[in-house]
C-alpha cells in the first residue's frame, strides 16, 4: 500500500525529468558518443560544450541579446499595466469591461499573425535587429497578460486604503508609490514572471524581428548543423543554460507564486 | 475640531439624477457641533456611508455645501480637512511594522519623532497593543488590526472629527463592549467630535449624546436617546430604535376621532392628519400597552418570558400587538382586553407623527 502511494508521482517526476536529464547527460558529451553509443550517462565526461558557448560570442550574445530584451519588455509591460490595471480596478467609466476584456482578446491570435506587420513596421522605422523592436513586440502579449494579473491583485486590496492614506495625508502619488506597490509587490512579483517567462520562451517574433545584432538564444540555437558538422553536443549544452533563467526567476518568486495563484487571477 | 454643518447636501452616485429615487442621499441639512459625540443610526444601505465619505471628502456631494467652521469646504480635498476616518473593516498598511502604522499619520503632518514616540505609547496603552508595537502589522488577527485603525484614528489630537463607520463589526462581543467603553472614555476626555456609524441601537445608544437616525436617504430624527424613545418623528424611529420596536397599527380618523378597527383610541397628538394622507396609523410602544378591562378584546398568541418581564404578542382583526408585561402582573386567561397609554400614543400620517 505503502509504495502504491508513492509509485504514481514517481513516474510522474521521472516521466517531467527524463528529457531535462537527457538533454543534461548529452551536454557532457561529444558528438560522436552521442551519435555512436546508447548511454544513460557521459562515458567520456567533458565541459567542452560548454567552454565553447562562454567564450564564443556568436553562442553567449545569444545569451545576452535574449536577457536585455527580455528585462526591457518586463520593465516596459509591468510599468504600464501598473496604471492601467490601477483603473481598471478602482474607477468605474464607461466600455470598462469591454475594453478590459478587449484587452484579453490580444492574445488569442497567434503571435505568426503579427510576425509580417511587425516586420514591415520596423523595418520601415529602422528598429529592425535591435533589442527595442522584439521587446514591444512582445508587448502586445505581455501587457493584457500583467494588467490582469494585477487587477486581480489590486481588487483584492480594499478602496479603503486609497482613502486612509488620503485621510493620513499622503497625495496620490505618494500613496501609489510607499503603500500600494508594496502592498501588491506579490502582485507584481507574478506579473513580471509571466511577462518574463513568456517573452524567454517566444521564438516567432524574436527570431523575426532580428537578424544579427540582436539575436535571442533560441534562434541560436535552431541551427543544427555548422560547417564542423553536427554539433549536438553543443546545442544540449546550450539548452541547458536556456532551462537556467527560468529556474531561477522561479526560485525568486516562488512564494509569491503560489500566493499569487490564489489572490491574483491568471 | 470643529462645527461641521451640511446644507441641503444630495448625492447620486449617477451621472444624471432624475427621480428623487435616484439619489442615495435626498437632502441632508445637519450641524455637528464641536465636541459632540454622536451616533449616526439605520438601516444598512440607508446612506450613512455616503454621508461620511462626504464629511471626509471623499466623495463631493451633487449639491449642496459642507462647511468646517463656517468655511466652505465642499471643494477642498481630503488630504487638507484633517479628519480622521476608521472603516469597517481593518486598513493597515501591511509593510510597515504596528508602531509605524500608528505613527504614520503623525509623521505625514511634519510632528517631531519625540511627540510621535510619546502618542503612539500612549494611544498603543490604551488600546493594549504595547507589547506588539514592534510587529509587523501583517500578522495580526483581524480584531488586532482593526486595534491598529482604531489607534490610527485617534493618534492625531488636532482633527476636525473623527468618523467611524461600524467600526466594531469585525470585533468580538466581549472586546467591542470595552473598546466602545474605551472611545467614549477617550471622548470626554480629549473632547473631539466623533461621529459614530452603526446599524446597532444599543451601540449608538450608548456610545452618543445625539442620535441621528437615517432612513432610506434622509435624516428623519435627531434627538437625544431619551427623545427618540420617548418622542419618535417617524415610524421608523420608532420601529427601530427599542426592543421590540413600537407598534404601529393601522387606524382611521373620521371627524377627529381615532378608531383601530371600530375601537376608539385615545391619543396624544391634537393635530389630525390632513385629509390627503394616503396611510394613517397609530404607534404605540409595547412599554404603554396594558390589559385593561374597559380596553378593546384580543387574543394572545404568545408570550416570552424575559425574566423581569415577558413580551406578550396579542392579536386583533389581523394586527399583532406586543406589550411588555411585568412579573408581577398576572396575564388575564380569559378574554383578555387591552389599551394604549394615551399620553404614549401617536398619530403617524404617511409615517409621520401628527403633533
Amino acid at each position: 500500500m505503502r509504495i502504491h502511494k508513492w509509485l504514481v508521482p514517481t513516474l510522474y517526476i521521472v516521466f517531467l525529468m527524463l528529457p531535462i536529464y537527457w538533454l543534461l547527460n548529452m551536454s557532457f558529451k561529444n558528438t560522436n558518443e552521442i551519435l555512436g553509443t546508447f548511454s544513460l550517462w557521459p562515458l567520456d565526461f567533458t565541459l567542452a560544450n560548454y567552454r565553447k558557448i562562454f567564450t564564443d560570442p556568436t553562442w553567449y550574445n545569444g545569451y545576452l541579446n535574449s536577457i536585455t530584451y527580455v528585462v526591457m519588455n518586463t520593465v516596459i509591460s509591468v510599468s504600464v499595466a501598473l496604471p492601467a490595471a490601477y483603473a481598471f480596478s478602482r474607477y468605474r467609466f464607461l466600455g470598462d469591461k469591454h475594453l478590459f476584456f478587449w484587452l484579453l482578446t490580444n492574445r488569442m491570435a497567434p503571435p505568426a499573425v503579427f510576425a509580417l506587420p511587425f516586420f514591415q513596421l520596423y523595418s520601415a522605422i529602422g528598429l529592425f535587429d535591435t533589442h527595442v523592436a522584439v521587446a514591444l513586440a512582445h508587448c502586445l502579449f505581455n501587457i493584457p497578460l500583467a494588467v490582469w494579473i494585477l487587477e486581480g491583485f489590486m481588487s483584492g486590496v480594499p478602496k479603503e486604503l486609497d482613502e486612509t492614506a488620503y485621510l493620513d495625508g499622503y497625495s496620490f502619488w505618494r500613496f501609489f508609490v510607499k503603500i500600494f506597490i508594496p502592498t501588491i509587490a506579490a502582485g507584481i512579483g507574478v506579473a513580471a514572471f509571466f511577462c518574463f517567462m513568456y517573452s524567454w520562451v517566444e521564438l516567432l517574433l524574436a527570431k523575426t524581428l532580428t537578424s544579427v545584432a540582436a539575436k535571442p538564444i533560441a534562434a541560436t540555437m535552431t541551427r543544427t548543423a555548422s560547417t564542423a558538422g553536427y554539433e549536438l553536443g553543443l546545442l544540449a549544452a546550450a539548452g541547458t543554460l536556456t532551462i537556467v533563467p527560468g529556474a531561477f526567476v522561479i526560485y525568486f518568486v516562488r512564494n509569491y507564486i503560489a500566493k499569487g495563484f490564489a489572490l491574483g487571477r491568471v | 475640531m470643529a462645527k461641521i454643518s451640511l446644507e441641503k447636501v444630495k448625492h447620486s452616485y449617477l451621472a444624471q439624477p432624475a427621480e428623487p429615487e435616484d439619489y442615495a442621499l435626498k437632502q441632508i441639512d445637519a450641524e455637528w457641533q464641536d465636541g459632540g459625540a454622536y451616533a449616526l443610526l439605520g438601516p444598512s444601505g440607508c446612506g450613512k456611508t455616503t454621508l461620511l465619505n462626504i464629511i471626509s471628502g471623499l466623495l463631493v456631494p451633487s449639491l449642496g455645501r459642507v462647511l468646517f467652521n463656517d468655511t466652505d469646504v465642499t471643494k477642498i480635498p481630503t488630504t487638507d480637512r484633517h479628519i480622521a476616518q476608521v472603516f469597517q473593516f481593518p486598513v493597515v498598511y501591511d509593510t510597515m511594522s504596528v508602531f509605524d502604522n500608528l505613527a504614520f499619520p503623525l509623521r505625514n503632518r511634519g510632528i517631531a519623532e519625540a511627540k510621535v514616540q510619546e502618542r503612539v505609547q500612549e494611544i498603543a496603552g490604551m488600546l493594549d497593543l504595547e507589547h506588539s508595537l514592534r510587529r509587523r502589522a501583517s500578522g495580526l488577527t483581524v480584531d488586532g488590526k482593526q486595534k491598529i485603525s482604531l489607534g490610527r484614528g485617534l493618534v492625531r489630537d488636532d482633527v476636525n472629527v473623527i468618523m467611524f463607520d461600524e467600526p466594531l463589526t469585525v470585533i468580538d462581543p466581549h472586546l467591542k463592549w470595552q473598546l466602545r467603553s474605551k472611545l467614549k472614555e477617550l471622548h470626554k476626555r480629549l473632547g473631539l467630535t466623533m461621529i459614530y456609524v452603526t446599524h446597532d441601537q444599543t451601540e449608538a445608544l450608548t456610545f452618543a449624546d445625539q442620535v441621528v437616525v437615517m432612513y432610506d436617504g434622509t435624516v428623519v430624527q435627531a434627538g437625544t436617546p431619551v427623545e427618540l424613545f420617548e418622542h419618535p418623528n417617524h415610524t421608523f424611529v420608532g420601529h427601530f430604535i427599542g426592543s421590540p420596536g413600537m407598534n404601529i397599527l393601522p387606524c382611521e380618523v373620521e371627524n377627529g376621532t381615532v378608531r383601530c378597527a371600530g375601537h376608539t383610541v385615545q391619543t396624544a397628538s391634537s393635530g389630525r392628519p390632513r385629509a390627503d394622507a394616503r396611510k394613517t396609523e397609530i404607534g404605540v410602544r409595547p412599554e404603554f400597552v396594558r390589559f385593561d378591562d374597559h380596553g378593546f378584546p384580543v387574543e394572545i398568541v404568545k408570550v416570552d418570558d424575559l425574566g423581569r418581564y415577558r413580551i406578550v404578542e396579542v392579536r386583533y382583526a389581523d394586527q399583532r400587538v406586543k406589550m411588555i408585561v411585568n412579573e408581577d402582573l398576572a396575564i388575564p386567561s380569559e378574554t383578555p382586553r387591552i389599551s394604549f397609554d394615551p399620553a404614549a400614543t401617536r398619530i403617524y400620517a404617511d409615517g409621520w407623527v401628527v403633533n
